[in-house]
């Protein structure tokens, strides 16, 4: 068997304070998928950033097809054939798949740019690897699919051998995904070598030939799907065994508490993104609201939370109308709000834990002594939040800001529900959230549940909404255009509905 | 109204207003290649200014327009990599740096003006076609045809150049690699940087661009007028700057821009000179160029969106 | 940080750099004169006319060949030197600079510029012994201790009509804004040229004092519509001036003489002497009387003085009725107005 495509051997790398990176290695094949599998903050973006030369290692050294390599820039490392398909892409809009993939790159006809011969070479890439896109159209038409596979093949054009894919299912619908999968299958076919930077197990099951966990810097495991589990990678990931899907009791399923008659709204653009909504949510349930990123989940979401005034029709709390609330009056009518966006919506970077855990309730008698804050009751009412929701800080003065996603959302869930809600409207809840702090919040909602409030939990993870929800609404183009009962329902057929094939 | 509506009165208005668009396009296109890479200058009218002193001076004491339109694209080139350095490598506001190098411009070239120059001298104008030295007889039958004379042949080089800049910066940004260096560090640096493409080099270079053709726009301006004094642009830089978003950073827009401006103004000066606008109304009259050419370009380019890294400095995570 | 530092000296250039009207000077307190063919006119220093301390505060640089520069001049033939604030565009630092020179016990502040008349309401009454000039003015805001100047533009324009009327029947004004001296110079000479017989002027304002480009154009509309003669006002004339001499057109100047811009085709200027107010107000003050009173430059007390050009041949019947109509207008007979 000739030379690895890339080895890295023994890698580390401290920044002042971390140790990012702690004596990592691990190899890929020409023709072989390696994931690269970690929680926030495992070092997977450090090693990444090494390899295309943006860090350099304290010690360890890269093989490149056998040859010590020495990677001094992201320029440097696509010389070498080393590819990125970065999770934000790295695209210009107003230039054409064509431009795109010419950019940088020197012209066959000098000062002019030499397009032609460009979108001919790419047609054949397409060809090759089945990545069917118009090299001459601008990339502000295409859809996220598409643009990932200009990505793709910007990568494959300067004649990648190695290609690294960070997060790449993130933006995905679930067919996608597949087309993706399948995409991917056909490089390795032609022994291109694939990094696969994922956090979704199944995916990494599904897709992988060979898996390397990180956690807190150092290589937790090296192993095979064939080898291993879905539990037994998670595990791994988190270092204690982890409960994958929540353990549901059965509940009596009780009165309807939020009520959604023919609710349109408009976005921020001022068109329409929730288009005549119906929806009812009982005591002891949580309803799943699916659909891919931008078809109106946020803005039903904020409307429930009396954020955003709906154009038309009407939102019922129990016998309190709501449709033209402001968010004070719909959190004195019972309703709890955790925010998608929970750094611009849900919480106050700079103010420390305390002040975000009072941000609603700070004027209650129970706070106050003599028209001023009593700050013994309010230290012993926070410290007992943090204590209840697990949240990891320092201190209880530590500004929020500085906590990891799944801290943050622990304080905010704190908050939202500490005041006992009729109605929790969760959206995202555990997006960006690792798998510790994730399972800890699926546990809060269950518990919730439990406790008889009626639960909208919206959310793009098909398995999050899967694994807890009671009934399932597929939001496409602002409309609900499918909703089941968990039972019945298919992934298939749920990722069709959030295409608009449904 | 019935006196405007003669073919020698419409005809010396289009050709005025021809004329009157000139320093506005070239200082226009120039800002609209820098704009394209990221970087908005407003200080296009100090640079105006001083191009614009540096060619009358030059014409002043050497009588030769050429040497002065030299000058005056030096001098564009000096402002130009001083604004550079300041914008692209130390990273500084781009708003009140261009303010900075307008205010610069406006008291400098006045300095230099009061310290040279003294009393505003005419000098002799840039030579229309005809009056070009030893070729002009050529052009002297060609400019008394009826309507194109006027209009295609009355003019001087720069005006020709500049009309003729338009197709030249239109295929420079869409047809050459340092066009797409551009219009791709303009709207997502951080990608043109992932693939190799130098964000500084290449803003830089467009800002050169940007601030030679301002540079000439003065010069032009100044030999056109054939005079200088104190603030002798006027504000034309800054009209420059508008022409460039309400056209959509298109230089054809652009130059529709400038022309729609130039005929407004030639127009409105036109009719207030045959009384069909009462004097009493010149403060409105002299408000419309700005307002139709306004709402004329939003109501054409009102879906253009400007490149999405305008204003922004550019540094590497 | 550099930039900022960059920034303070291009707004210390801007400010010294300033100009406003133009205005330029010559020397006799007569009302007409002719200059010699290709002569250089200097300032030469005259006699002192008090021992009164004088300040200055003006708008544009003290050497600006123009507004602040005419003052001082007209104030260096009175044999006066003054302390100088100069290039205070910004209002509130000429207040600043008007109220020190009044706490510091001179006698006599000229608050040169029209802008500055709101701060004068503030600071003259606090500074009863101190005496305010301050110009150009048509009142003196009802201030006992402020003296007001200002130009009959009117006069001298209707002179420039008279004579631009012997002509050419069409004349073309190129105005700038419909404001100050520059309305009153524009309809002077609208009716001056009538009384000779010509057709109403054609006449533009650009709404713009500085704008050389629109004044061009606009010079240019006229020369295109045929007109025989042309004038304007403001320092944006001189673009007017360009086309007047590229077509051959008499042009007739008016604040500051205009040979410089063109010596064959002036014709005549109509130039501005502050000297002789500043000496009538002076010697008030010097009898006790601080102000009250609103001045204003007549040909009649040689403020204005009508300037011909010496390198232009004008037709000596024109030259002699133009003094006829200058004698006229000072002895009452013809309302310029």
């Amino acid at each position: 068997m000739s030379a690895p495509v890339l080895q890295m051997h023994n890698i580390t790398k401290t920044f002042p304070g971390v140790l990012a990176n702690d004596d990592v290695s691990f190899d890929v094949h020409a023709g072989e998928v390696h994931t690269l599998l970690g929680e926030n903050g495992a070092g997977k973006s450090t090693l990444m950033k090494i390899l295309f030369g943006l860090y350099q290692p304290d010690s360890g050294q890269i093989l490149l097809r056998g040859q010590q390599a020495n990677i001094t820039s992201p320029t440097d490392a696509i010389e070498k054939r080393v590819g990125m398909v970065h999770q934000h892409f790295m695209l210009v809009p107003t230039l054409t798949v064509a431009e795109n993939v010419a950019l940088g790159l020197p012209s066959s006809r000098g000062l002019r740019t030499d397009l032609d011969a460009v979108s001919e070479r790419i047609a054949s890439i397409s060809e090759q690897y089945g990545l069917s896109v118009d090299p001459g159209v601008e990339i502000w038409k295409l859809s996220v699919g598409e643009r990932q596979r200009v990505e793709i093949i910007k990568a494959l054009y300067r004649d990648a051998e190695l290609l690294v894919l960070d997060e790449p299912t993130a933006v995905l619908t679930p067919q996608e995904v597949d087309d993706l999968f399948v995409i991917l299958r056909q490089m390795t076919a032609a022994d291109t070598a694939i990094i696969f930077i994922s956090h979704k197990l199944h995916e990494v099951m599904e897709l992988s030939d060979r898996i390397t966990v990180l956690r807190n810097g150092r290589v937790t495991g090296h192993t095979t799907p064939a080898e291993t589990s879905r539990q037994q990678l998670a595990d791994l990931m988190v270092g204690r065994e982890v409960k994958l899907a929540p353990d549901k009791p059965p509940v009596d399923l009780g009165l309807v508490r939020l009520k959604l008659r023919g609710v349109t709204v408009k976005g921020d653009r001022g068109t329409i993104a929730v288009d005549n909504v119906d929806l009812d949510v009982h005591a002891g349930e949580i309803l799943g609201v699916a659909g891919v990123s931008g078809n109106g989940q946020r803005e039903l979401a904020e409307t429930i939370a009396g954020l955003r005034p709906a154009e038309a029709g009407s939102v019922q709390l129990d016998d309190t109308d709501l449709s033209k609330a402001n968010p004070a009056q719909s959190r004195a009518a019972g309703l709890s709000y955790v925010p998608e966006e929970r750094m611009k919506d849900g919480a106050v970077g700079e103010f420390d834990v305390s002040e975000n855990l009072l941000l609603i309730n700070h004027g209650e008698k129970r706070f106050l002594r003599n028209g001023l804050f009593n700050f013994d009751a309010i230290k012993s009412h926070c410290q007992q939040l943090v204590d209840d929701f697990a949240v990891k800080t320092p201190s209880l003065s530590t500004p929020t800001s500085s906590l990891s996603g799944g801290n943050i959302q622990k304080v905010i869930m704190a908050r939202e529900l500490e005041s006992s809600p009729a109605v929790l409207v969760a959206a995202q809840p555990t997006r960006g959230v690792d798998i510790g702090a994730a399972e800890y919040i699926h546990s809060q909602l269950v518990k919730q549940r439990s406790d008889g409030v009626a639960i909208v939990m919206i959310s793009e993870d098909l398995d999050e909404v899967l694994g807890l929800a009671d009934r399932i609404a597929v939001m496409f183009e602002g409309r609900i255009v499918k909703i089941v009962d968990r039972e019945n329902a298919t992934k298939d057929q749920l990722g069709l509905a959030m295409a608009g094939a449904g | 109204m019935s006196q405007f509506f003669t073919l020698s009165v419409l005809t010396a208005t289009l050709a005025t207003a021809i004329k009157f668009a000139v320093p506005y396009l070239l200082a226009s296109l120039g800002e609209t290649i820098g704009q394209r890479s990221g970087v908005l200058n407003l200080g296009v009218d100090g640079i105006m200014l001083l191009g614009a002193f540096g060619a009358y001076y030059t014409v002043l004491e050497t009588d030769s327009h050429l040497l002065g339109l030299a000058v005056g694209l030096i001098i564009g080139l000096l402002m130009g990599l001083l604004y550079a350095v300041v914008t692209v490598f130390l990273h500084a506001q781009q708003g009140i740096s261009g303010i900075g190098i307008f205010l610069f411009g406006l008291g400098f070239s006045d300095l230099l003006f009061q310290e040279l120059v003294g009393s505003v001298k005419p000098v002799k104008p840039l030579p229309t076609l005809d009056k070009l030295p030893g070729v002009g007889g050529i052009f002297e039958p060609l400019v008394d045809i009826d309507i194109l004379g006027p209009l295609v042949f009355d003019h001087d080089l720069m005006t020709y150049t500049a009309f003729l800049l338009v197709p030249v910066v239109t295929w420079l940004l869409n047809k050459t690699t340092f066009g797409m260096n551009v219009r791709a560090v303009g709207e997502n640096p951080q990608a043109a940087d992932s693939l190799g493409v130098s964000v500084a080099r290449t803003r830089f270079i467009a800002i050169m661009f940007g601030c030679v053709l301002a540079g000439l726009a003065g010069a032009t301006l100044a030999l056109q007028l054939a005079v200088f004094q104190h603030n002798l642009t006027n504000g034309i830089g800054f009209i420059a700057v508008a022409l460039v978003y309400f056209g959509a950073w298109q230089p054809r827009w652009v130059m529709a821009g400038a022309l729609l401006y130039g005929l407004v103004t030639a127009t409105r000066l036109r009719w207030q000179s045959l009384d069909i606008i009462p004097q009493g109304a010149s403060d409105i009259a002299a408000m419309t160029p700005a307002i139709i050419t306004i709402l004329a370009l939003v109501l054409l380019a009102s879906r253009a969106r400007g490149p999405a890294a305008l204003t922004k400095p550019f540094t590497r995570h | 940080m550099r930039v900022t530092r960059l920034l303070k000296l291009m707004a210390v250039l801007f400010a010294i750099s300033l100009t406003a009207a133009a205005c330029g000077g010559d020397d006799d307190s007569a009302s007409v004169t002719t200059s010699e063919c290709g002569s250089d006119l200097g300032v030469e220093k005259g006699d002192s006319v008090t021992d009164l301390s004088v300040a200055l505060v003006a708008p544009s640089a003290a050497d600006d060949v123009a507004f602040t520069q005419s003052m001082v001049d007209s104030l260096t033939r009175l044999g006066i030197e003054p302390q100088i604030t100069d290039g205070t565009f910004v209002v509130e630092e000429a207040a600043a600079a008007i109220r020190g020179y009044a706490e510091d016990g001179v006698n006599i502040v000229i608050a040169h510029g029209t802008q500055y008349g709101g701060s004068l309401a503030e600071i003259a009454p606090d500074f009863p012994e101190t005496s305010f000039i301050w110009g150009t003015a048509t009142d003196t805001q009802g201030l006992a201790n402020v003296f007001a100047y200002h130009p009959e533009a009117d006069q001298g324009g209707y002179v420039n009509g008279y004579i631009a009327a012997g002509l050419a029947g069409d004349i073309g004004v190129v105005g700038p804004v419909e404001a100050g001296d520059a309305v009153a110079y524009v309809e002077g000479f609208a009716k001056g040229a009538q009384a000779n017989g010509a057709s109403a002027p054609s006449i533009v304002y650009t709404g713009s004092f500085s704008d050389v480009a629109l004044a061009t154009t606009t010079a240019q509309a006229h020369a295109d519509n045929g007109v025989g003669a042309l004038t304007g006002t403001s320092q944006s004339a001189v673009g007017a001036v360009t086309v007047a001499t590229a077509n051959d057109l008499p042009w007739f100047g008016t604040q500051s003489n205009t040979e410089a811009w063109s010596t064959d085709l002036t014709v005549a200027s109509q130039v501005y002497h502050w000297d002789v107010v500043l000496k009538d107000m002076i010697e008030q003050i010097e009898g006790g009387t601080l102000g009250g009173e609103a001045m204003s430059l007549t040909l009649e007390n040689g403020g204005l003085v009508m300037e011909f050009n010496g390198c232009y041949d004008l037709d000596s019947d024109i030259r002699d009725a133009a003094e006829g109509v200058i004698e006229d207008i000072i002895a009452g007979e013809i309302s310029t107005k």
